[in-house]
């Protein structure tokens, strides 16, 4: 309080009091009577002139620069806003296009029944392709002549579970795999990879370790495309840390077995003239809809509908067909095989980049 | 008379010539406003009290230009140059705003 009382005591300069009172007292003196201090006075009162003109001049030149620094900034915004908006309406054009490309394919009858039943994973399929083969760390106790139903849970961190797997599957997908069996059983877009006990579960068989992940699709570029996707990092930490042995291999020819017991029970083929949001997210690239199970699908591969840590979308199919015996919820389907003609389904990242 | 000039010839020379101010001093150009202002009031009340004196009017004027200046600048390599620099409009806004009151009450008496 007592700064801002002497503030406002103390409004005048001490030194003219000082100055008036070592002059002696005479009151009288209003302006300066020597000519030297008329021009002292004079100059002084200029200074003030230029020092105040100058900041008003310069307040006013720094006005217009503002304003145009900030329609700049609008301008660029809108800019981005305009570019934008024409990239979605190109997004939403092709994907139309794709859309109704697809529907012509299948309404003229390419869609080769066979073809898309190796899509689907109901027939066998062949070509050169990629094989993964996981195992559990050594002195991990699974030999293969564990059993699988014995035990409480993943007690040990050096074998490989069921979100190991999942992880992988999803990876050898997104690398563009075309088709991924798991020791033999062929993964179809009702698979669910889970886990029992200490057990893996694919489509509800139990595997045992070592785990035989083959897939369809161009060999070497596949091999090198999971080697440098998230699921091929995330394997060589596993072998880093838990020593969890991963080999990948491209192979020249490999055999992919058809996927029993897939069968529709209450779901139905959607007719051609579906409207274009079938595939409503850009995630989900449009695989072979008149085969593959859409939105009311339910399936005979049992599953609970947990939180999938599938990174992309999956075809939601509510279980309604009869249940595993396991209680365990771990549950995920694998991918929908996209066998678009591309080869490279790049799941994630949209069919539709322009 | 020749104060009147003065601001006269102050004013013009500050429209004409227009000077180019360096960047680095802009932020400081208020203050500096503000304290030439506080210095004219103050000289005007000193001089309607009759206790007016050229000396202490220029050196009052120049070393609070400076001062204020010297304490924004001070304030900016702390970090705190828009505080400071509101503290120092606030003194000296309540300088003003004494010295108006005082040279009101020898105006108007009242």
């Amino acid at each position: 309080m007592s700064l801002l009382t002497n503030v406002m005591d103390h409004g005048l300069d001490e030194g003219y009091a000082e100055a008036a009172a070592a002059r002696g007292g005479d009151r009288d003196s209003r302006i300066p009577g020597t000519a030297r201090g008329l021009l002292t006075l004079g100059a002084g009162l200029a200074l003030v002139g230029v020092v105040v003109t100058i900041g008003a001049v310069n307040a006013r030149k720094a006005e217009p620069t503002l304003a145009k620094e900030r329609d700049a900034l609008i301008h660029r915004i809108n800019d981005s806003n305009a570019s934008a908006d024409r990239l979605q309406q190109q997004v939403q054009d092709l994907r139309r296009r794709v859309d109704s490309t697809q529907q012509q394919a299948l309404a003229s009858g390419d869609a080769d029944p066979a073809a898309l039943a190796g899509a689907v994973g109901l027939a066998e399929v062949t070509g050169p392709g990629i094989k993964l083969i996981l195992e559990d760390a050594a002195g991990t106790g699974a030999g293969g002549n564990v059993d699988p139903r014995a035990g409480q849970g993943f007690s040990n961190s050096g074998r490989l579970r069921d979100r190991d797997l999942q992880l992988v599957v999803n990876g050898l997908w997104e690398s563009g795999a075309e088709a991924i069996s798991i020791n033999g059983q062929r993964l179809t877009a009702l698979s669910a990879i889970r886990a029992a006990g200490e057990a893996v579960l694919v489509d509800n068989r139990p595997l045992v370790p070592p785990y035989n992940v083959q897939a369809l699709g161009d060999g070497p570029k596949l091999v090198g495309a999971f080697e440098s996707h998230m699921a091929g990092q995330y394997l060589r930490l596993l072998q880093e840390k838990y020593g969890i042995k991963s080999t990948i291999s491209a192979q020249k020819k490999l055999t992919l077995p058809a996927a029993v017991g897939v069968t529709l029970r209450t779901a139905q083929p959607a007719t051609p003239e579906v409207s274009p949001t079938a595939s409503p997210t850009a995630g989900q690239p449009a695989s072979p809809s008149a085969t593959a199970p859409s939105a009311t699908a339910s399936a005979g591969a049992g599953e609970s509908p947990s939180a999938s840590p599938s990174p992309s979308a999956r075809p939601s199919a509510q279980s309604t067909g009869k249940r595993p015996p396991s209680g365990s919820a771990k549950t995920t389907t694998a991918h929908t095989p996209t066998a678009t003609t591309s080869g490279s389904s790049s799941a994630g990242t949209g069919a539709a980049r322009p | 008379m020749i104060a009147v000039l003065g601001l006269v010839i102050g004013v013009v020379v500050g429209l004409f010539v227009q000077p180019e101010v360096p960047d680095a001093v802009v932020p400081y150009l208020p203050i500096a406003v503000v304290a030439a202002l506080d210095a004219v009031f103050g000289g005007v009340r000193a001089m309607l009290d009759g206790i007016f004196n050229d000396k202490v009017f220029i050196v009052s004027f120049l070393s609070n230009v400076v001062v204020a200046a010297l304490i924004v600048f001070l304030g900016d390599q702390l970090g705190v140059g828009s505080q400071l620099s509101t503290g120092v409009v606030v003194v000296l806004g309540i300088r003003i705003f004494s010295n108006a009151a005082a040279i009101r009450r020898h105006v108007f008496r009242a």
